[in-house]
């Protein structure tokens, strides 16, 4: 019986509803949209999502955050054929205006940092070895350094180190003629040797707490 | 006009594709014809008032909640965008296409018969289950004209780059594949272990089939289209396209199969009047303020006697807590969403690939395809847009919305500006329709790949042509077992044929099976 209530109960609400057109109306097409968007791919609190292939946004500093929106906003980032990742966030940041891009880092500012789950294991003995050349630029204990232009590097996905490590190698990042930064990272990544050397290196970095 | 291909040569590439053996092995098989497809019964058993949370608002989303609110469950859905239905969305005068990096609102004439299917679009007859809520919640359909023989096949290496008509293609290969197969019988290639009772009743079919002539020849058909007369003179044939013209181009293999029904296709589908959404409206207005709007989820964590899920709306992180939680977030958006899944569902959720789908649509001034005889159906072209649709509703009507691209599987829209979009489809339909880029107004575009909480369209399992592994097969069963009985993950990504709404439904239907099981063996 009461089963029988509760779908009268439902029919007559439907009897009362409106119709489809005019209920996409209804729920609320806000009439001038922002461009915060970053947690659909980056993840909740822009903790990160490996699905996506999307890195941890939340504790990136502002600074930092800002020139890489720039960069992929002029396609000094981005635009490689074989970086696909890079080249589904181009577009997002094509159309960010300068309040926008001051907005999503203030915003993302806010975002409580939590350092990322380690996914990779390698040699973090050998790794820290290899890390004493990226702790000129990057801090001894990958906390980033503004002066220097090098972002943080602990508390990053590991896997998205791993990735970007391989792109500046291969010149699928950093070979844009802007990209001063991402000059030199092509030039010091060819100090790791191989695969293993870099599992090594993002090993050792996830010992580092920001 | 050029030679025909030898009879070799076509058998050699019989051959290729498994030989004849296969074709006779095949009518063994006959006996696995499926039955009739029906609906799911659910008859859940009557509730108590258990909480629900159910994340998202898909199709299966939706049917969950209308099959628990039934039974008495008390359902709360969290929709992290502005409206209702995921990839069942239909544009229409003042939708917002919520593309990242692509802001797009409709400006289309308000007109009921002016919409576009921007996701799912067609509902195939064996789709018992979309069919049976349709029927319940009282949503009109109409048919969907999913082929026509008179509209278009165009490519830039057949026929100089002109268009033919789908029937002048289709009457022409069959003419060609029956000829070629006929003077094969008899020769103890192809009928070997055919009865002569058998050989007879195939070569007439073929006959009639591929429309020979007295010698077995194929010389034309009118099936292609008359030449001149037909109706008040004798019809005369029209010139035969040679077979190496046809095969000039890779269409056929959509030219071809369109009219196949089984996996979902056919000649014959069927659309709610006004747009898919009305089966989401339908469902989403007898579910009222149940479901939230603007509401992320932010964090999914499975408990004991329940799950929690943390939500932002306004501004403010709100708990959810429920029973039972019913998840159709797509698998590659959840990932990036903090929760205690084991690690063997996470890595299947991250297998997932997502799907690349992309379409367009413009505001026709006129229904200048009705000048062609073309009133439904879909054309093919060569090119990234791939599809032409022409709307089969409001025949003679003065304008009709235009499906100007569908194309999957590769990158294309995903990575092209609006403007290279549009003339990407404008270039490729005014190959076919002289006038095609003046009749365009007001064109949309949809990359699926970048919808905001979305960012994909079908989801994509197998990474092999040749089907699913034995890993994909046990990472597909991890993830549609509910997590400690009280997690379910739904929609088509927990099915093995994704993209459709049956499916997605079925996925639905699946997980509350496994509820209700576990509520009616639960302890008084």
């Amino acid at each position: 019986m009461k089963k029988l209530i509760t779908v009268t109960a439902l029919m007559l609400s439907a009897l009362c509803s409106i119709s489809a057109s005019a209920a996409e109306g209804d729920v609320g097409v806000a009439a001038t949209m922002d461009d915060r968007y970053c947690t659909t791919c980056h993840g909740a609190d822009g903790v990160g999502n490996l699905a996506i292939e999307a890195p941890r946004l939340a504790g990136m500093e502002g600074w930092y955050l800002k020139r890489q929106l720039e960069n992929f906003r002029a396609g000094i980032r981005g635009t490689h054929a074989e970086d696909i990742p890079g080249l589904e966030m181009q577009p997002m940041a094509e159309k960010l205006s300068n309040e926008s891009i001051t907005d999503l880092v203030d915003w993302i500012g806010g975002w409580e940092y939590v350092p990322a789950a380690v996914t990779v294991e390698g040699n973090d003995r050998q790794g820290r070895t290899a890390f004493q050349s990226c702790a000129a630029c990057h801090g001894a204990n990958a906390e980033g350094n503004e002066a220097l232009g090098a972002p943080a590097l602990a508390g990053q996905n590991d896997w998205y180190l791993i990735t970007q490590i391989e792109n500046f190698r291969s010149g699928v990042r950093g070979s844009h003629q802007d990209d001063t930064f991402g000059a030199q990272m092509v030039t010091m990544s060819k100090t790791l040797r191989d695969e293993q050397a870099i599992l090594n290196v993002v090993s050792y970095i996830n010992t580092l707490q920001k | 006009m050029t030679t025909p291909v030898t009879r070799r040569e076509f058998l050699n590439l019989l051959g290729a594709y498994g030989g004849t053996s296969a074709v006779l092995q095949a009518g063994a098989a006959l006996g696995f014809m499926p039955n009739t497809s029906q609906a799911a019964d659910i008859s859940l058993m009557a509730n108590n008032g258990k909480k629900v949370a159910i994340l998202g608002t898909g199709i299966s989303a939706l049917t969950t909640a209308w099959e628990l609110t039934k039974a008495g469950y008390d359902c709360t859905l969290l929709e992290a965008s502005h409206r209702p239905g995921g990839r069942m969305f239909t544009v229409r005068s003042g939708t917002v296409i919520d593309e990242i990096g692509n802001y797009q609102r409709c400006e289309w004439d308000n007109d009921p018969h002016l919409y576009f299917n921007a996701g799912a679009a067609r509902i195939p007859s064996i789709h018992s289950s979309v069919l049976k809520y349709c029927k319940e919640l009282e949503v009109e359909l109409q048919v969907f004209v999913n082929e026509s023989k008179t509209a278009w096949v165009q490519d830039d290496a057949m026929n100089g780059g002109k268009p033919i008509r789908n029937t002048d293609y289709s009457s022409s290969m069959n003419g060609f594949i029956s000829e070629m197969l006929t003077k094969s019988l008899g020769k103890g290639q192809l009928d070997s272990d055919l009865t002569e009772s058998e050989s007879e009743t195939l070569l007439g079919m073929l006959r009639s089939f591929g429309d020979l002539n007295e010698d077995m020849l194929y010389k034309g058909s009118v099936r292609a289209g008359y030449g001149s007369g037909g109706f008040l003179d004798h019809g005369t044939k029209r010139d035969v396209v040679a077979l190496r013209d046809l095969l000039k181009t890779r269409l056929a293999g959509s030219v071809m199969v369109t009219t196949q029904e089984g996996t979902g296709s056919g000649p014959l589908l069927m659309q709610p009047v006004g747009g898919m959404d009305r089966i989401i409206y339908a469902f989403a207005n007898r579910l009222g303020d149940r479901i939230k709007f603007r509401a992320p989820v932010t964090e999914v964590m499975v408990k004991d006697d329940g799950v929690e899920v943390a939500y932002e709306q306004d501004g403010e992180t709100q708990l959810l807590k429920a029973d039972y939680c019913f998840n159709c977030i797509p698998s590659h958006l959840m990932s990036g969403i903090p929760n205690n899944f084991p690690d063997e569902y996470t890595e299947a959720m991250n297998y997932i690939r997502r799907g690349r789908a992309y379409k367009a649509a413009f505001q026709a001034k006129e229904r200048f395809w009705e000048k062609e005889n073309i009133y439904g159906g879909i054309t093919w072209v060569n090119a990234p847009s791939a599809q032409i649709w022409y709307p089969p509703h409001n025949i003679h009507g003065k304008k009709g919305i235009v499906l100007s691209a569908y194309n999957f599987g590769g990158a294309n829209y995903t990575e092209m500006s609006q403007e290279d979009r549009i003339e990407d489809f404008l270039s490729a339909g005014e190959k076919v329709h002289p006038n095609y880029r003046e009749m365009c107004e007001k064109p949309i575009t949809i990359a699926w790949h970048r919808m905001n909480h979305m960012l994909g369209c079908a989801p994509r399992w197998a990474r092999s042509r040749g089907g699913w592994s034995e890993k994909e097969e046990h990472m597909y069963e991890t993830l549609r077992a509910p997590v400690n009985g009280r997690h379910y993950m739904i929609g088509d990504q927990a099915t093995q044929h994704s993209a459709w709404m049956e499916s997605a439904i079925q996925s639905a239907h699946y997980a509350l099976a496994d509820l209700d099981q576990r509520v009616r063996t639960e302890p008084a």
